[in-house]
């Protein structure tokens, strides 16, 4: 039985779980900074999830906290210094766990509500 | 176009992030050149710069407060400074070095706890070397005097009066020396009270001991300079011969080896310095005579006395002789003989002079040590406060044990993550060794500043009838063993961290923000909980130890003393004889005695604001002496009779002190040579003539038959917590005293602080030549009387307060950990529907039990110790039920006290961390 509280914050909690497997998987590729995540997000899944600042860099600085991430201030020539982010290694073992567990409950949903993945 | 300023944007839209302001930069920079670039790409989208404007300050803008979210974040644990590189690099010390560097920051990382544990630590460490060193200075460390466990005294003792521990008279003295074959030397002395005249400036009041030849060798103490007086000097009529102090030498002497030789003025006469004896030659002596039945002189009048002045006795037998007990007498065994076989044979030569000598009868011999003397009053009082202390040393290491298991417990995963990363367990343990070693040293500093702070202020406090306590200082072993000890401790609970991560899931630790590992938790939280179980015990014993003195110590407060003390305010001197004549012959006409006496009073009760004047021969608080006496008519019974306690006074003493009549009258002021009169107190009424009428019998004593005028209120001239004595009051014309002590008293309108002054002054414009001293209002000498007992109770109420602050904490550490453990479960609770209340019910029923399993151990406990507190106690017993219940009472509000925050904690979890975690 699920408690009225849990229902009405549902949707915005799963959205915040998953953006945290998004930002991992683009660091995955290679470091980026926060911008940068937030523009490729909305672009590659076609608007669906769009992250305003607000939300991001929260979730960024938890990461960093639980050391999933790092961040670090990189001064290229002629530009003001941006903060860069990259995966550490005990990130690259949580983005592996994360995956598992999302395509369990994808395919758990699958099942039980027969939606379909994209 | 102005380029816009971002972070000031972003400033106004966020105010302060978080506390730290470099932190604060950093943030706001991000975001800034966040903003900037959602700003530029809108523009180059096609939106004017005002919508372009609007579309990038929207990002910081969300339904949520973001300064919360941001603040949460940030603060959220910061990354842990980097860890020294795990695999060793350059030499052992360069990598202590590294390591000590690390432990800092990582203890002022998590302050709450570093905090928490230096001051317990440092409270446990300073308080028991403290206490520990003023146990070392007064019982533990060696005599001054050579072989003290050979020193006894010898006491007199009387059957008829059932005293036992009289002094005795020179014949017998002088009998024991001849007769005794077990004691090596016997000495006699005797207190007293001298004016010294200095060259300039007051009269100043001085104890002195007149004493046989044989004094310093008997005690085992050599002169510092010059000699001790010989035989031929010590004979009645012998010259006037003196040895002074160590401490009158260097105060007045600036230590100057030319005192030999010089001259001093006591009580106007000329006496010779010949030597100096040391500070340690009168150990012992006030404790001797504050025991003595009688006779002791200077004891009663200051209890801070000390010694200044050694005079040879120079009496015989004609002077002294055997019916009077003015001596003490000290005595040093043989080796081989012991106490048991010299009682015996003294019993025994006491029993031949009972049958030689009619006023030796009824009298016998009691030995006791000088050590028994010396520290039987205070060794129960001095042992209950360091078994005090132990017991708050040991909740102290319990409460510091808990913290670092609770510690170590979070720092599994630090442990994990380390080991994960390559780190060596060995390397990793030292690591851990060094900041534990620097956590407790760092509160062993702390601990020794706080350990000279305390032994500072017991010295103070302390009462004065404790001895050697000036020499208390801090005890190195003690200090060397608790640091010892902590550093031990620190190192156990320390290192657990690395022995559980052997049996750890490295990826269960990994992926959790705390760790939840079952086998882990479990078993450090059964020691946890036992910890803070024994730690409830222990404190509710102390709680009930000081409850039992605190009640003792109000109703000793409470008992009436039988005078009124407030607004009187007293001063002491001593009329010498050089001025004021004591001859015998003509007693009681004193005439110079009873001219200042009354011309004292007169110009005392003069001065203004003051209500009544009276002079003494004792204040009331002061024991003074006994004596024997017969009733008129009943001659034969009176020799079973006890010594009664003579009060001399004026007739004003009476409304002075406001002692109460019972039956009958007061004498007023009394002629020498008018019919001698004499008023009893209850206790003597009671005790002599019981059923029959007291007023209009004679007492007889001191020569003359003195009628009974009335019966008065009994005075607690022993202290408050003894036994009234019987007593007789006669006027001090009638029995002006031998030796020329009184005490004037006065009662002001006013306060009578103000009036000490004046009451000193008005003596010594009588006569500039008197020493006045003891001048302090009555209720002070009150105060004092308990002093020993205050100081008992304050300190260990002191510690029951430490015990219970530091039973709260452990309870608290305890219950936050748990709920930090359990807070997954907790949010499933929750999440499933449990309410708040509920969620309050678990926490609290888990607090519950381990105060109440603590408050059951702790009662057991208390009512077994608390006997160790009976000689200390009064009108209390052990087991009061008042106390007890109040102690639990109070342990229980403690331990809810604690379990507050906590349970807010709980009640604030957010199910859905709990879920997420799915």
């Amino acid at each position: 039985m699920v408690s009225p509280h849990m229902t009405h914050t549902l949707s915005r909690e799963v959205k915040k779980g998953s953006v945290e497997l998004l930002i991992l998987a683009l660091l995955e590729e290679r470091e980026r900074h926060g911008y940068e995540m937030a523009k490729q997000i909305e672009r590659r899944s076609r608007g669906a999830i769009t992250i305003h600042a607000a939300s991001l860099y929260p979730i960024l600085y938890r990461l960093e906290g639980r050391r999933i991430i790092e961040g670090h201030w990189v001064e290229k020539a002629g530009q003001r210094r941006r903060r860069y982010y990259r995966l550490t290694s005990v990130g690259k073992r949580s983005l592996a766990a994360q995956r598992n567990t999302w395509h369990a409950f994808v395919q758990g949903l699958t099942r039980v509500a027969r939606i379909r993945p994209a | 176009m102005t380029p816009i300023d971002w972070r000031a944007v972003v400033r106004s839209e966020l105010g302060n992030v978080t506390r730290d302001a470099a932190s604060d930069e950093e943030i706001v920079e991000e975001l800034a050149q966040h903003i900037a670039q959602r700003y530029e790409d809108a523009l180059a989208s096609g939106l004017s710069p005002a919508a372009a404007r609007l579309r990038a300050v929207e990002e910081l803008r969300t339904s949520g407060a973001m300064q919360q979210e941001l603040r949460q974040a940030r603060l959220a644990p910061r990354p842990a400074p980097t860890p020294p590189p795990t695999v060793g690099k350059g030499s052992i010390m360069a990598d202590l070095w590294q390591d000590l560097r690390y432990s800092v920051r990582v203890l002022t990382r998590s302050p709450g706890f570093t905090v928490a544990a230096l001051l317990t630590l440092a409270l446990g460490i300073g308080a028991t070397t403290a206490i520990f060193s003023v146990l070392d200075a007064v019982l533990l460390r060696t005599s001054p005097l050579a072989e003290p466990e050979r020193l006894t005294m010898v006491w007199e003792t009387d059957r008829a009066s059932s005293t036992t521990r009289e002094p005795a008279s020179l014949p017998d003295y002088l009998d024991f020396k001849d007769r005794s074959r077990h004691f090596a030397r016997l000495a006699a002395f005797m207190g007293g009270e001298a004016n010294l005249t200095p060259t300039s400036g007051d009269a100043v009041r001085l104890a002195f001991l007149a004493a046989t030849q044989e004094f310093a060798a008997t005690l085992g103490v050599q002169p510092i300079i010059g000699r001790m007086f010989t035989a031929e000097e010590d004979r009645a009529g012998g010259p006037q011969v003196v040895l002074i102090s160590e401490r009158l030498w260097e105060r007045d002497y600036r230590r100057a080896r030319t005192v030999l030789g010089e001259t001093i003025r006591l009580n106007e006469r000329p006496y010779t310095i010949i030597g100096v004896m040391p500070n340690a030659a009168d150990f012992g002596v006030m404790q001797v005579l504050t025991l003595a039945a009688y006779g002791r002189a200077f004891a009663d009048r200051d209890r801070a006395s000390r010694v200044d002045i050694w005079l040879p006795l120079q009496e015989d037998a004609q002077t002294l002789p055997r019916d009077t007990h003015p001596i003490f007498v000290v005595g040093r065994l043989k080796p081989g003989s012991t106490l048991e076989l010299a009682q015996q044979e003294m019993t025994s030569i006491a029993a031949d002079l009972e049958r030689q000598y009619q006023s030796n009868a009824d009298r016998g011999v009691y030995l006791e040590s000088v050590n028994d003397v010396l520290f039987k009053r205070v060794r129960p009082g001095l042992w209950l406060l360091l078994g005090a202390v132990a017991l708050v040393l040991l909740i102290a290491c319990v409460n510091v044990a808990n913290l670092l298991l609770a510690r170590g417990t979070a720092r599994l995963r630090e442990v994990a993550l380390r080991t994960a990363l390559g780190a060596h367990r060995p390397r990793l343990a030292r690591q851990f060794a060094v900041e534990n070693v620097a956590l407790t040293l760092g509160a062993a500093i702390l601990g020794i500043a706080l350990a000279v702070i305390g032994l500072r202020v017991l010295v103070s406090l302390a009462p004065p009838e404790v001895p050697r306590l000036s020499e208390a200082a801090l005890n190195l072993r003690l200090l060397g063993g608790a640091i010892v000890l902590s550093v031990v401790i620190g190192l156990a609970f320390g290192m657990l961290p690395i022995m559980q991560a052997r049996r750890l899931d490295i990826q269960g630790a990994l992926r959790t923000e705390e760790s939840r590992s079952a086998t882990a938790g479990r078993g450090s939280q059964l020691v946890r909980s036992a910890l803070v179980v024994a730690e409830v015990a222990l404190a509710l014993v102390l709680v009930v130890g000081a409850g039992l003195l605190l009640k003792s110590f109000w109703t000793v407060q409470r008992v009436d003393p039988g005078f009124d003390a407030s607004k009187v305010v007293k001063a002491e001197f001593q009329l010498p004889r050089s001025r004021y004549p004591v001859n015998f012959q003509v007693w009681p006409n004193f005439v110079e005695m009873h001219r200042f006496n009354a011309e004292l009073r007169r110009r005392a009760e003069a001065l203004p604001g003051v209500e009544a004047a009276a002079i003494a021969g004792n204040h009331p608080l002061d024991a003074g002496f006994t004596n024997s006496f017969q009733i008129v008519g009943r001659e034969a019974e009176s020799r079973s009779y006890p010594e009664i306690s003579v009060r001399r006074v004026t007739g004003s003493y009476f409304s002075t002190v406001r002692l109460a009549l019972r039956r009958g009258e007061v004498f007023g002021e009394v002629e020498p040579q008018a019919a001698a009169v004499a008023v009893i107190n209850e206790t003597a009424a009671r005790l002599f003539f019981d059923k029959r009428e007291a007023i209009g019998q004679q007492i007889n004593f001191w020569g003359a038959q003195r009628t009974i005028l009335g019966v008065v209120a009994d005075e607690k001239i022993h202290g408050l917590t003894s036994a009234t004595p019987p007593a007789i009051y006669v006027p001090l014309q009638q029995t002006p005293s031998a030796n020329g002590a009184e005490t004037l008293l006065l009662r002001v309108a006013g306060d009578p602080r103000s009036a000490t002054s004046a009451i000193g002054k008005v003596v010594r414009d009588q006569d500039a030549g008197l020493a006045v001293f003891g001048v302090e209002p009555l209720e002070q000498t009150l105060a004092d009387s308990i002093q020993q007992r205050r100081f008992v109770m304050l300190l260990l109420s002191l510690f029951a307060v430490l015990a219970v602050v530091l039973a709260v904490i452990g309870i608290h550490g305890v219950l936050s950990y748990t709920v930090r453990q359990r807070q997954h479960e907790i949010g499933i609770r929750m999440a499933l529907g449990a309410s708040p209340e509920r969620v309050t019910r678990l926490v609290l029923m888990y607090g519950a039990r381990l105060a109440a399993l603590g408050i059951v151990l702790g009662v057991a406990g208390a009512l077994l110790l608390t006997r160790f507190l009976t000689t200390l106690l009064f009108g209390v017993t052990t087991t009061d039920v008042g106390t007890l219940v109040t102690a639990i009472a109070l342990l229980t509000g403690a331990a809810l006290l604690a379990t507050y925050l906590p349970v807010r904690r709980a009640v604030r979890i957010d199910p859905m961390d709990a879920v997420r975690e799915l």
